[in-house]
């Protein structure tokens, strides 16, 4: 630098602070994160040997599926096993997301500091809310089918279960966010617990808990999909038969006209659930 | 008799007022009564129509508790380490698949932000995320079997592309609720966008957009339980080969087992680090010193600020000033 | 009516929110209790129907020791005694008609509020508390849609939908601007004199304070520095409770003097 105007007098450089190092828990948290993904993606015993340049390689390999997309057959679509493969998706999503809403209302009362009359029935309904969600619909389907038997009944288990697990858990967390206000007003004119849950919180949580069993609804008819490779009914066995035969033709139409009818019960439950809130 | 706020009225007059004011009727709740109707159809026209066979529903409650007890009476531990490497293994397809998954939707979710881009882009941004997220996972699953086989990685795969979606409009949504303020100041300062995106919007948003990445790792967890039942990998290639195909119940039992186990326990641990992340490294503030001063205006749920996690829960009193 | 023996109330975190307090309330009088924020309004009114329980000390309403620990004799004492909160504390979402009746919920059966199916008596009972206050007309009306003044008119009909004999206020009016606060000050008084109603009224402005109350109690860090007749209290009187001298913000009413 050129002369330049001196600078002010001299202060003693320890007056400027040396920059901190980024907080440990940042630090440790991002090595964490590399590592596991590392750990977790690399080629060996406890790893899933994950490689880009395989997926690169295999991009250009003979594809069934997608020869299957260059000339689809629509027409199955029409066929009554189709059809029906359709109907029993839907019905199956139904039963499950009503029957499931009405056991996980009071599953997620209890659930909440507010809602729930003591600490005893708290955490026994949470550590029962968390161990039923830990439970993928897959397994309770693939255990249900071989407890009693192929069809619609352990679907619908099985989505009831799912069911529960999910609209019990949003509908929970909403509860704990509630306007306390009613609550205090309601046991300052001596109501008993139950009484005041029915008449400050459920009006609160009724709208959002609405929404999500709609929610629920939309994940019960995807999920249907995949039961049916087990052999719980629904669309998926439609999908889980093409495939085993190698009809991919078939497969691809069906699975885009499934696709289609999701997307466009997703627009509906949107703008529903957008009027309800 | 009630006193009428205005004084000065004769005795008649009040009469009359309070005789005018007639109680309205109970009017009828149309909207409650259409969807309650509609609601009961739909449930006994499908329970009707499906097609379930009433013996297996009557052998329902017979067949679970026997199974059950197969598979847990005595519990077999034996077959413990196979399931937790098939664990580890369905766990690493979800944390990849995941990490694959946030880091595509990353860049998608500023395109999708409103306060970012201008309409076209967002559309477009939001029209494919929308697409990501109706796909269902078993879609891309199937598409890309020939591709990488039955293996893991496919599975992986994805669980990633189907998360893009998700990950894409919570993260957008996420962006959007930030403050102005630092990014107007950022463009004061004379910042072109990519400079206002990376020191005003990224500080903002990584945390909660990391805690939406280990949301999304949990709920993948389950569903690459669910995808692996296709035979590629990972407890539920295991579980179904167990249950539906050798019929081993005790091996299957002692496999749930470990399922549901690590699956609460990464639960738990994901979301002690999700409350932190967005809480910050700031520990509840101890103020101590000012327990003698309270808040004015008390409400009910106003008290004298507490330190980290005490105060009254729930059915206790409520503290105020 | 009410009585304190020797009240206090320590909060969890060692803040002595009522010292040693002492007071005997009789019955259908007009109580307001006056202090600086944080002095102990609050506390003292909660105490009164155990939604603060006592540390030590005693108050009893009527022969009835309040109790918090008991649930069930506390559940029956809150039957008989209204609150009337600064918040007015309604359910949102639904009618007037449905929140007041919460005032009759000590009285209704389980099944029946499940059901939502309240007896015709109850009913009658509700829609004379809401002609009490002049808001009969929206009994059907969502409550969100009342303004301030007409929701806090609502509050006070459940409390009186309950048949109580005690009626606790927790700065009933501020929220409200000042010829609201005239009207619900007035419907107060008028319910205690008619209905022979203890009324316990925290009040934030003293000059409502002077103008309503029969009696003054003055609450200073938790304990009690004044009880008096209200046209006792005067300026002097107040700087004496308060502890400072008198500001603007202590009178509803800008001008004019106390």
């Amino acid at each position: 630098m050129s002369a330049a105007p001196s600078a002010p007098a001299s202060r003693p450089d320890s007056a400027r602070p040396d920059k901190p190092p980024p907080p440990p828990f940042v630090l440790w948290g991002s090595l964490g994160l590399i590592a596991l993904t590392l750990v977790l993606g690399w080629d060996w015993e406890y790893g899933i040997g994950f490689s880009l340049r395989d997926i690169y390689d295999n991009l250009g390999r003979h594809n069934p599926v997608l020869e299957g997309v260059r000339n689809l057959d629509w027409s199955t679509l029409a066929s009554p096993t189709v059809l029906a493969g359709f109907a029993e998706t839907f019905q199956m999503a139904a039963i499950a997301t009503i029957l499931g809403g009405i056991v996980a209302l009071p599953l997620a009362l209890l659930n909440s500091v507010t809602g729930a009359p003591n600490t005893f029935v708290y955490v026994a309904v949470k550590n029962f809310n968390s161990f039923i969600r830990a439970i993928p619909d897959l397994i309770y389907a693939v255990f249900f089918v071989a407890a009693i038997g192929r069809g619609a009944l352990p679907g619908v288990l099985a989505l009831f279960f799912l069911s529960v697990a999910v609209i019990a858990k949003l509908t929970s967390d909403i509860v704990d966010g509630i306007d306390q206000g009613p609550v205090e007003s309601a046991r300052a004119s001596g109501a008993s617990h139950t009484q005041m849950v029915k008449t400050a919180v459920l009006p609160q949580i009724l709208p959002g808990y609405t929404s999500f069993a709609l929610y629920t609804f939309e994940i019960n008819l995807r999920g249907s999909a995949v039961l049916g490779f087990v052999g719980a009914g629904g669309i998926g066995e439609v999908f889980s038969n093409y495939y085993q035969r190698g009809w991919y033709d078939r497969l691809v139409a069906v699975v885009i006209g499934f696709f289609v009818v999701v997307f466009v019960v997703d627009r509906i439950s949107i703008a529903v659930r957008k009027r309800l809130l | 008799m009630a006193q009428t706020p205005t004084g000065g009225m004769t005795d008649a007059q009040a009469q009359q007022r309070s005789e005018a004011i007639v109680r309205p009727e109970k009017p009828f709740n149309r909207f409650r009564w259409t969807v309650t109707i509609t609601l009961l159809t739909l449930f006994f026209v499908t329970s009707a129509t499906v097609d379930i066979e009433l013996t297996q529903l009557a052998a329902l409650p017979e067949r679970t508790l026997f199974y059950l007890g197969l598979m847990y009476t005595p519990p077999d531990v034996t077959e413990a380490p196979s399931a937790i490497t098939a664990m580890i293994e369905s766990l690493g397809m979800a944390w990849i698949g995941t990490m694959i998954g946030a880091l595509v939707s990353f860049p998608l979710a500023f395109l999708a932000a409103t306060n970012l881009f201008g309409k076209p882009v967002v559309f477009a941004a939001r029209q494919v995320l929308n697409f990501f997220r109706s796909v269902p996972e078993i879609v891309f699953l199937i598409l890309l079997l020939p591709v990488t086989g039955l293996s893991p990685v496919t599975v992986a795969l994805a669980l990633g592309i189907s998360s893009i979606g998700t990950l894409g409009k919570l993260g957008a949504e996420v962006i959007e609720g930030i403050e102005g303020g630092p990014v107007e100041a950022a463009a004061a300062a004379g910042g072109g966008r990519l400079q206002r995106i990376r020191w005003a919007v990224i500080p903002q948003v990584i945390p909660e957009i990391v805690a939406l990445w280990l949301y999304r790792f949990e709920i993948n967890i389950r569903n690459s339980a669910v995808a692996g039942a296709v035979g590629a990998g990972g407890i539920g290639t295991l579980l179904v080969r167990q249950i539906g195909q050798v019929r081993e119940w005790a091996a299957a039992g002692t496999s749930l087992a470990i399922m549901v186990i690590i699956t609460l326990i990464v639960d738990t641990i994901s979301g002690r680090v999700r409350r932190r992340i967005i809480r910050g490294p700031t520990r509840a503030v101890d103020l101590g010193a000012n327990a003698g001063e309270q808040p004015e205006g008390t409400g009910p749920g106003a008290g004298p600020k507490r330190e980290g996690p005490t105060g009254s829960v729930g059915g206790g009193a409520v503290v105020p000033v | 009516m009410i009585t304190f023996e020797n009240a206090s109330v320590t909060y969890p975190g060692g803040v002595q929110a009522l010292k040693d307090v002492s007071l005997e309330l009789g019955e259908g009088e007009f109580v307001v209790i006056v202090g600086l924020s944080g002095a102990g309004k609050s506390t003292l009114i909660r105490a009164v129907n155990g939604l603060v329980p006592l540390t030590s000390g005693i108050c009893r309403v009527g022969d009835q020791v309040v109790d918090a620990h008991d649930k069930k004799a506390i559940r029956a004492l809150r039957a008989e005694v209204g609150m009337i909160f600064q918040t007015h504390n309604l359910v949102k979402r639904t009618t007037v008609l449905n929140n007041v009746l919460m005032g009759r919920l000590h009285r209704t059966a389980t099944w029946r509020t499940l059901v939502g199916a309240y007896t015709k008596g109850d009913v009658e009972l509700a829609m004379q508390a809401l002609e009490r206050v002049e808001i009969v007309e929206k009994a059907y009306v969502r409550a969100s849609n009342l303004s301030g003044g007409q929701q806090q008119r609502v509050g006070i009909a459940r409390a009186l939908a309950q048949e109580p004999k005690v009626v606790l206020a927790d700065e009933p009016t501020a929220s409200l601007d000042p010829p609201t606060s005239h009207l619900v000050m007035r419907d107060l008084k008028s319910i205690c004199r008619d209905l022979n109603i203890t009324m316990l009224v925290n009040l934030h402005f003293l000059d409502l304070a002077r103008a309503y109350g029969d009696r003054i109690v003055g609450l200073r860090a938790g304990e009690l520095v004044y009880d008096g007749a209200a046209e006792d209290a005067d300026e002097n009187v107040f700087r004496d409770i308060y502890g400072r001298s008198l500001t603007a913000d202590d009178v509803l009413e800008k001008e004019g003097s106390l």
